[in-house]
């Protein structure tokens, strides 16, 4: 093997907005037929999706994974919720305080449970990726993970927070350290050394931001016990919440770039740069198309009612008696209560997943590089991964993206 | 001429450039895949193809037999079309794939409708059931927990003042005689407890386990016997039948039902409340119906028209527009029908019985929470 130095590789994604669009409307229109069991076969044709336009030196990544696969794990994590839900029943029907206590045990053990749900859903996402041939996998114990993190949680809740850096750091040395690709493990050479700084200074200026914000705008009359906040006092309120966003946009872009920058293949190194601004610009944009999307949905509702109720609207006057006369009917109204709320939910995902999804994945795969390939093509394939189902309890937990 | 085309052995993490050329052998072909110098790497028979999604323009080839990650990598939307036309294979085969999943979905959805449909019919008579399995004595702690919370809850206006603490005066025990007559033959395994308590809301409830509350501000609206022994024997319904455990059995049942359909187990999302809102409020319109029932039969041994229950509901709060367009979430079927049904239910009354009270019974019962108002009118016969 060549001793030049090699140029490092541009990761290129080649997905269109109005591709994913295209496949995410179809998705949602048959989630109403089959009762909402679409959703794994959805959530695999996004993956393979997103999968299949990551491109890295010309090979796109492939999603090896089925709907097949996360419908049989949802069956199986109900196995876990089903004793879950008549616990939960029983506690409901005892004295409030063997309830609350019943209650706070539960809630610490989804906590827990989450740790385990997320290192098994990323386990089936990565033995699920395939790159030039070759499969990644992931080892470690996802019992160990889900403690570990489920530990760690409790002492950034004990130090109000300022453990976080050590947390996260020794979190993705975790996942990282037991990722595979091929035969050859991944590595991971960050710290919280590299957290640290972006951290506290964000920590610091959002606890003076918002004592501040909260200070002044509450003696401007933004907070008051009964009456109309002042205007003062809610803008006050308002900037200083806008600032803390901000700061928080601008340690999670840190953490993004030094955390991804520190993963490491052999000799093959990662670097990922993701600027504060880029996901400003995210949530700006995700903001303006919900907006746009919403606006839409309300002129087109109230050409709809208009022509349900018409009556209702005559010589552009809206009299709500006319137009609860005209609802009479319970069914369609509930149709159109159901169907309205429908076409709100479905718009909301669809931003999200537009904007929100779409365009944090773009970000990350436009602003990494990658240098020493060459050295990857040594690389062999291990046995195959017979976990047939997973990611099921993710699923139910919620803690599933992408 | 070959097509050219990127290989990857399955193996290591290679990347060929080959040629692929297709060679007839009969009936069956054969994929070669030759690297740049010509020189033979694979020989994939074509019935072991099958593709794989890729993006658009891009054709993805593996087979069965070899390497699980090895792929044939096909770019341009030209060279693509002349593989597929070359192995109409890869039609058939991702036809079929495709067969499998609308086969599994389809056959999930029918089973998943089914689950839903046996839940809407079978969970009232299931519920029921599950009930009679509830030890009374677990049922009634329930409903003093309840009772508790309530009253906590309602602490800062005085709590739930009982307006006759004494269980033997006249009002009380003609009260408790009444809930005796009603409760009497059903088998209930609970001893009544009605209390009247003071609250400026019109309201009248029963909880797990023989408590039932009437509230003052109801008792006062009430003009004739009827109204408040018709309310009272439908509270009485409700304990007879145990609605209040049902509710609950079927409320729980109904999250879980809901959070396997949306996917989201911890049931906190919109779409999980308005389903529970709509499937609950089925259920528990037909218990109301029950009750109301079980109001009619009380009557037949009793000289009330249970029909005044509609009335005094009507009275307290007629069902505006809103509510008769919203009426498949509520919990109580609209008031007219309910009117509607008991007259037909009160039609065969049998005549020449005792009245549920007498007059002096129910002036004390009229007068328990304090001197009403207006004076009751005198008792008029049934409507």
């Amino acid at each position: 093997m060549s001793s030049v130095q090699e140029q490092p590789v541009q990761v290129v994604f080649t997905g269109t907005r109005a591709e994913l669009a295209g496949m995410l409307l179809r998705g949602y229109a048959l989630l109403i037929p089959t009762i909402g069991l679409y959703r794994f076969w959805l959530a695999t044709w996004k993956r393979r999706f997103y999968w299949a336009n990551t491109e890295i030196d010309g090979d796109p990544l492939e999603y090896t994974g089925n709907a097949i696969q996360l419908l049989l794990g949802f069956l199986m994590a109900l196995a876990v919720f089903v004793p879950l839900y008549g616990l939960f029943f029983y506690l409901s029907t005892q004295s409030s305080e063997a309830a609350i206590a019943g209650y706070s045990a539960v809630a610490v053990l989804l906590w827990f449970l989450m740790g385990y749900a997320i290192y098994r859903a990323r386990d089936f996402r990565l033995s699920r990726t395939l790159w030039r041939g070759i499969r990644c996998d992931q080892g470690g114990s996802a019992w160990g993970y889900a403690l570990r993190r489920f530990f760690w949680s409790l002492l950034v809740l004990v130090t109000a927070g300022l453990a976080y850096p050590f947390m996260a750091a020794n979190l993705w040395a975790y996942r990282y350290r037991h990722s595979w690709y091929g035969d050859r493990q991944f590595g991971f050479v960050g710290s919280w050394k590299q957290l640290a700084r972006p951290f506290y200074l964000a920590y610091v200026v959002i606890a003076i931001v918002g004592a501040v914000g909260l200070g002044a705008g509450s003696a401007m009359g933004g907070l008051p016990t009964g009456g109309v906040p002042t205007v003062e006092g809610v803008v006050v309120m308002v900037v200083a919440a806008a600032l803390i966003g901000l700061m928080m946009l601008y340690y999670r872009s840190r953490e993004i770039s030094r955390m991804f920058s520190a993963v490491r293949l052999g000799q093959a190194a990662l670097t990922v740069t993701v600027r504060a601004r880029g996901l400003l610009g995210q949530y700006l944009l995700f903001g303006l198309a919900l907006a746009g999307s919403y606006i839409v949905l309300a002129i087109g509702g109230l050409i709809v009612l208009g022509s349900l109720a018409s009556g209702a609207f005559v010589g552009g006057e809206f009299d709500p008696q006319l137009f609860m006369q005209a609802l009479q009917d319970s069914m369609i109204v509930l149709l159109a209560i159901v169907f309205g709320y429908l076409l709100l939910l479905g718009a909301f995902s669809l931003m999200v997943e537009l904007f929100l999804g779409l365009g944090f994945w773009k970000l990350v795969a436009r602003g990494a590089t990658i240098t020493g390939l060459d050295s990857l093509r040594t690389v062999r394939a291990r046995g195959e991964d017979t976990t047939l189902a997973g990611e099921g309890l993710a699923d139910a937990l919620n803690v599933g993206a992408y | 001429m070959s097509i050219s085309g990127r290989f990857h052995d399955g193996l290591v993490a290679q990347v060929h450039a080959v040629g692929l050329d297709y060679e007839h052998a009969g009936s069956a072909g054969t994929l070669v895949i030759r690297a740049e110098d010509r020189t033979e790497l694979a020989r994939w028979p074509a019935a072991d193809l099958f593709a794989v999604h890729g993006r658009k323009n891009e054709l993805r080839l593996g087979a069965n037999g070899q390497p699980a990650g090895a792929r044939v990598v096909v770019k341009g939307s030209a060279d693509v079309g002349r593989v597929l036309a070359t192995l109409p294979v890869l039609h058939e085969k991702r036809r079929q794939q495709t067969g499998r999943e609308v086969r599994l979905a389809v056959t999930a959805t029918v089973a998943l409708a089914a689950v839903i449909g046996a839940y809407l019919y079978g969970v009232p008579l299931l519920a029921s059931r599950i009930v009679g399995l509830v030890p009374p004595a677990w049922e009634q702690r329930l409903g003093e927990t309840v009772a508790q919370q309530m009253e906590a809850s309602l602490s800062e206006s005085g709590g739930l003042q009982v307006c006759d603490a004494d269980p033997d005066s006249l009002a009380n025990r003609a009260i408790a005689r009444f809930g005796a007559a009603a409760l009497e033959g059903t088998g209930s395994p609970f001893d009544l407890d009605i209390k009247v308590v003071k609250s400026d809301i019109p309201n009248a409830f029963a909880l797990p386990g023989g408590q039932v509350f009437f509230f003052s501000a109801l008792l006062e609206q009430a003009e004739s016997q009827d109204e408040f022994a018709g309310v009272l024997a439908h509270e009485v319904g409700h304990v007879a039948h145990r609605h209040g455990m049902e509710q609950l059995i079927s409320t729980a049942g109904t999250g879980a039902l809901i959070g396997f359909i949306l996917g989201d187990m911890t049931g906190i999302s919109v779409a999980a409340g308005l389903g529970a809102t709509i499937i609950d409020g089925r259920f528990s319109r037909d218990a109301e119906r029950q009750a109301d029932a079980f109001a009619a039969r009380t009557a037949e041994s009793m000289d009330f028209n249970p029909a005044g229950l509609a009335d005094l509901i009507n009275r307290v709060g007629a069902d505006d527009e809103f509510a008769r367009a919203l009426a498949l979430l509520s919990t109580h079927p609209l008031t007219d029908d309910r009117k509607a049904a008991l007259e037909i239910l009160s039609r065969q009354r049998p005549t020449g019985l005792e009245p549920p009270f007498t007059a002096a019974e129910w002036a004390a019962i009229r007068s328990m929470c304090g001197e009403p108002a207006v004076t009751a009118p005198a008792r008029t016969k049934s409507k």
